[in-house]
């Protein structure tokens, strides 16, 4: 997936969200977009997953791709295999309903997340951290080659971000391109080859991310100092 | 004496105000919204009313209440398309809001210069709804548009189901969220103005026979159309059956529905058995 120095405006508004944007996502790498908000990272995962349509440049994938916006409003109560089935829908013919195939598909991508046994549970029943793996395994389901996850482990508890970070490990391994934002730095660092650290709109820098995360570069993204820090570990008892 | 097209008519009329409320609300995306809030029924009144005043045949109250309805409908989304602010969801829901009350003024117009003695209760027992008139010759003209109705909401449930989700979501589904909409509220509009010029307003099956489908089958999802179709059918002939045989006349059929299920709908909410939204 290319993004060739692509802009957007929203209706109304004076200055661009994202302006001459240019990257690119290769099938098996996870890149993370970083900053502060308002940065326009979700404005590029839009149009990334066409949902919006860049006003100038041009975004270009190889193969299909699947979105998870950050938010969802959930208005029913689906089964948690119901909903990951509407991830099939793409490869469904426009009147067809799920098959006994794409159930299991939906059981299996269930089970890639640790949720099988919540499979016959109403999705309006589940926590943040459940519904959000349930939401990934919708995303899983579709089969796409490109994957982008608008702030996927926000507000998620630490075990729940693991989950999810192994999960996107596994899905780059398999050879899909995966393009999420996130405030999470550990997270970043954890399951993101590389970073794109984003301000008002444009591309303030890119690299690895062990070397593109550090103190001077984000202090310079999100205009407050950054210093190192680990967990100290507590003395040993004798 | 049960009359057969009689309860054909109900059977017509409870599967197609159910099949398309719980279409309706999947496409609003809000479990709390039947045909009503387009507009549908109300300009389906006025067409009866103007019908009824102008004094024209059966079939001319037919032709004009479908007509006006239709109208109401059309009104709504094209008020909707021009609305500045809110989603797509919301816009249609403030217009039909709109229309439905502008063609509520205009029946209170009609009524106000009808004649008290001849016109103006005609009127008023039509707008309380009923199947006393259903004959083999209205029920010619209604069934064809019902059933297709029926049929077209039944075979899109998964895709309509699939529009309940963010308009974001739906398309990154590969869904047109825009035309997908437009297909099942033309679908559904017909078949309720088609019923509503048979049988007048009945309100309250689009809403509730939805959510008692959702219980009596456990689930949401695909079921939830055709089961709402199926219980809509039962429903009516119930309701129709208890306006004819509660008390010595007939209970109007419009009456009977909202009384039941209104005790429904509150039993229902109160029983937490309808799962609005998170949190």
């Amino acid at each position: 997936m290319r993004f060739e120095d692509v802009s957007y405006r929203y209706k109304g508004e004076s200055s661009m969200a994202v302006a001459g944007f240019s990257m690119e996502l290769k099938q098996g790498s996870v890149v993370a977009l970083l900053g502060p908000n308002g940065s326009g990272k979700s404005t590029v995962l839009g149009m990334g997953a066409g949902w919006l349509r860049a006003s100038s440049g041009s975004v270009q994938q190889d193969g299909s791709v699947a979105f998870l916006p950050q938010t969802e409003r959930l208005a029913f109560a689906f089964t948690c295999v119901e909903y990951v089935s509407f991830g099939r829908a793409p490869h469904l013919p426009y009147l067809a309903l799920p098959s006994r195939d794409d159930e299991e598909r939906s059981l299996g991508a269930l089970a890639a997340v640790g949720m099988e046994n919540r499979a016959r549970r109403r999705i309006t029943a589940l926590s943040g951290g459940e519904l959000q793996l349930v939401r990934i395994a919708r995303a899983l389901v579709q089969e796409a080659s490109y994957v982008l996850l608008d702030e996927p482990s926000d507000m998620l508890d630490p075990a729940h971000v693991a989950t999810i970070g192994t999960t996107i490990r596994r899905l780059a391994d398999s050879g899909v391109g995966v393009l999420l934002s996130t405030h999470d730095l550990g997270f970043a660092i954890d399951t993101a080859d590389e970073a794109v650290l984003m301000r008002e709109g444009t591309i303030l820098a890119t690299g690895r991310v062990a070397e593109a995360l550090e103190c001077a570069a984000l202090g310079e993204l999100y205009g407050t100092p950054f210093r190192m820090a680990s967990i100290p570990t507590p003395a040993r008892q004798n | 004496m049960i009359r057969l097209p009689r309860v054909i008519g109900a059977l017509l009329l409870g599967a197609t105000l159910g099949a398309s409320g719980a279409a309706l609300q999947y496409v609003f995306a809000n479990p709390l919204v039947d045909a009503g809030f387009l507009g549908v029924s109300q300009g389906a009144s006025f067409g009866a009313a103007l019908a009824l005043v102008l004094g024209g045949g059966a079939s001319a109250l037919f032709g004009s209440a479908f007509g006006f309805a239709l109208l109401a409908l059309a009104m709504s989304v094209t008020m909707a398309s021009r609305i500045r602010f809110g989603g797509a969801v919301l816009r249609l829901i403030l217009s039909g809001m709109a229309v439905s009350a502008f063609f509520s003024a205009l029946v209170a117009l009609l009524k106000y210069g009808a004649d008290p003695l001849s016109t103006l209760p005609e009127i008023t027992y039509w707008l309380m709804g009923g199947l006393s008139g259903t004959s083999w010759k209205t029920l010619m003209v209604t069934s064809p548009l019902a059933l297709l109705s029926v049929a077209t909401l039944i075979s899109l449930r998964w895709r309509t189901a699939l529009l309940s989700l963010d308009e974001a979501t739906a398309s990154s589904l590969g869904a047109r969220p825009r035309l997908e909409r437009s297909i099942v509220l033309a679908a559904a509009a017909a078949g309720v103005a088609a019923v509503t010029a048979m049988a007048g307003v009945v309100a309250w099956v689009g809403l509730i026979v939805p959510h008692l489908a959702r219980i009596a089958l456990g689930g949401e999802g695909s079921p939830a159309v055709p089961g709402a179709a199926v219980l809509g059918a039962g429903f009516v002939v119930l309701c129709d059956a208890v306006s004819r045989g509660l008390f010595p006349g007939e209970l109007p059929l419009g009456v009977t529905t909202s009384l039941i299920g209104t005790a429904a709908f509150f039993a229902l909410l109160a029983s937490r058995r309808v799962n609005v939204e998170r949190g």
